[in-house]
């Protein structure tokens, strides 16, 4: 078996020099603050950066926060169903621009597709505050719709990226395939596309979600009375002391993105 | 999906539903309102209290100037006080309806932006100084030589408050301005001055109580309430009042004219200026509040406290710093531009 592999395909980056060090350099860049900011969450001190030995205050104080529970609950809520909208439109926009016939001007399309990424932020959050300021004028309605609205919007082009690009990669073999065999467009989706693409559809719907939990400016100009999520919470303690309770909250959350990313890779592996 | 869809309408229902009698929706800075006291005015009233929060003057103006905000009551900085009055987006008291309306000290009743508080009544105030290491820099420090002409011993451990209205404050009157100059030589001056100045700061950043007490600042352009929590944290810290003028702000209550619950409002402001109420607030904010009486009520560490209470032989010094407007703005854009360079 082996000597039928020619020699050169085992090049690997790996085996480049300095790649240890490279490697070393990166994760310590990345990981470090997190690191830090973990450990200061159990700051016994009122600082977060001096400290004052282990205690497990800091938890309760912002578990004992209302603010900072209901900031907490907003920012799932709406990062949920931001990213199960986006996730859904944007599936539907890559089949549709991968599984047919270009037509023309389908350029245009894709930077339809991808114009919150182009677009200055903070231009989309005040063209939103002026939208939605109609609208609530005229309905009264004044709930988490326009949040959820507005981050699904900005939301796609994150989802809609990752599941182009399987699909783009994915040749039409099995669907002529399936085709072939008389099954209906539908059936073909459903046992043999969608199957195929679920990886990216993950993917997807996971870049959606960090990217909606992640926002300031858009959610700071449209949220309405009540509706602060974590990180408009926290920029508006910016100019106040930070206490280690900021610290708390992050390492609450980070504890279970790294709970869901388990849960998503055991039961994925699982399945294999 | 299907069920997603349905959970995302049931979610939209029952966020809408209107907000009855007993509500009241406040919009204000973050981290400044007193949970401990919110606590007791829900007791008292039997009113939700919602406290959503902003992070600048301009953000909070754009969205109430947008409309249908959902807001009852705003807490701005003085000089935006008149901006809401002037576009209407606020209504006059209706001082019949605030009994404590006479708590408000003597010199806080007739301001410049609100002659006889007929539209804002008084959240927190506090003056913007300097804040130095006593241990690193001996001499005098009621001065913004600190940052504007620094001394050798704190050349390169400067920090300043990215604020720029209070910053160019500071240093127009430094130069012997006044705050809102519109005259270009003295601007020129200011100009020339700051940009010299910035090869010996270290940054300009707002996280001056972590990093003066943990010695990592040696000085900083400051908030009076900052520098109060940097020294209990780390005794060597003091607060100066620089006597070529330094700044002072007032945040204020005042009523939306949209506003949907204009009752709870009402009891809320006649709330806070209640002495012992009010000082609840500053318990928690570490500011002063503007309410006579509520001394007594005040924490112990803060009753004395030099950074809360203005020694006398500086108070004239103090100077309010509205919102400058035309020429007097362009002048000092372009000059915190270049700065931030």
């Amino acid at each position: 078996m082996a000597d039928r592999v020619p020699p050169r395909r085992n090049f690997s980056v790996t085996r480049l020099p300095g790649f240890g060090t490279i490697a070393v350099i990166v994760f310590l860049g990345l990981y470090t603050p997190i690191v830090t900011l973990v450990a200061y969450s159990f700051n016994g001190s009122e600082s977060i950066s001096q400290w004052g030995g282990f205690s497990l205050n800091w938890y309760g104080v912002a578990w004992g926060n209302q603010q900072v529970k209901d900031a907490t609950l907003t920012s799932l809520v709406v990062a949920t169903a931001a990213a199960a909208i986006a996730t859904l439109v944007a599936t539907m926009a890559a089949l549709g621009t991968t599984r047919r016939r270009a037509v023309r001007g389908q350029t245009v399309i894709y930077a339809l597709i991808n114009q919150p990424l182009m677009v200055p932020e903070i231009v989309t959050a005040v063209a939103l505050l002026i939208f939605f300021a109609m609208i609530r004028k005229a309905t009264g309605y004044s709930g988490l719709g326009y949040l959820i609205l507005a981050h699904s919007a900005f939301c796609i082009p994150f989802a809609y990226l990752p599941i182009r690009a399987r699909l783009e990669g994915m040749d039409m073999t099995l669907e002529t395939a399936a085709a072939d065999l008389y099954a209906s467009r539908w059936q073909t989706f459903r046992r043999v596309t969608l199957p195929l693409l679920m990886p990216a559809v993950f993917a997807g719907a996971m870049l959606a979600f960090v990217i909606s939990l992640d926002d300031v400016v858009i959610t700071e100009f449209i949220k309405s009375p009540g509706q602060d999520t974590l990180p408009t919470y926290m920029m508006g303690q910016l100019r106040r002391a930070m206490k280690p309770d900021v610290n708390a909250i992050s390492a609450a959350l980070l504890a279970l993105t790294l709970v869901l990313l388990s849960a998503f890779f055991l039961l994925s592996r699982k399945r294999d | 999906m299907n069920k997603t869809l349905i959970a995302t309408a049931l979610l939209l229902a029952s966020t809408s539903l209107a907000s009855a009698g007993g509500e009241l929706f406040l919009y204000n800075w973050g981290n400044y309102t007193s949970p401990e006291m919110i606590t007791k005015f829900e007791a008292a009233t039997g009113i939700k209290v919602t406290i959503t929060d902003f992070d600048s003057n301009d953000t909070a103006l754009a969205k109430i100037e947008a409309g249908a905000s959902g807001f009852d009551l705003v807490v701005p900085s003085a000089g935006f006080v008149s901006i809401y009055a002037e576009k209407g987006l606020i209504q006059k008291l209706d001082l019949a309806r605030l009994p404590n309306h006479k708590n408000i000290a003597p010199e806080w009743m007739d301001v410049t932006w609100d002659a006889g508080r007929e539209w804002s009544v008084p959240w927190q105030w506090g003056s913007t100084g300097m804040s130095v290491n006593t241990k690193v820099y001996t001499g005098d420090i009621n001065t913004s030589a600190i940052f504007m002409e620094p001394p050798p011993e704190l050349a390169g451990k400067i920090n300043v408050v990215p604020e720029m209205g209070d910053v160019l404050a500071l240093a127009t009157m430094y130069e012997g301005g006044e705050v809102c100059s519109e005259d270009a030589e003295v601007m020129k001056k200011v100009r020339d001055a700051l940009l010299a100045a910035k090869a010996k700061w270290i940054a300009m950043d707002y996280s001056t109580v972590e990093k003066m007490s943990n010695n990592d600042y040696a000085a900083t352009v400051d908030w009076n309430g900052a520098s109060m929590r940097s020294r209990l944290a780390n005794p060597d810290v003091a607060y100066g009042y620089p006597r070529e003028g330094f700044d002072l702000w007032m945040d204020n209550v005042v009523l939306l004219s949209d506003a949907k619950n204009v009752d709870s409002a009402y009891l809320f402001m006649d709330f806070i200026m209640a002495p012992e109420n009010a000082a609840m607030l500053s318990a928690f904010a570490r500011y002063a509040n503007g309410i006579s009486g509520s001394d007594a009520f005040m924490p112990a560490d803060m009753k004395d406290a030099p950074e809360i209470v203005t020694p006398a032989e500086f108070a004239a010094n103090g100077h309010f710093v509205l919102t400058c407007t035309g020429k007097a703005l362009e002048y000092q854009t372009a000059i915190w531009t270049e700065l931030q360079k």
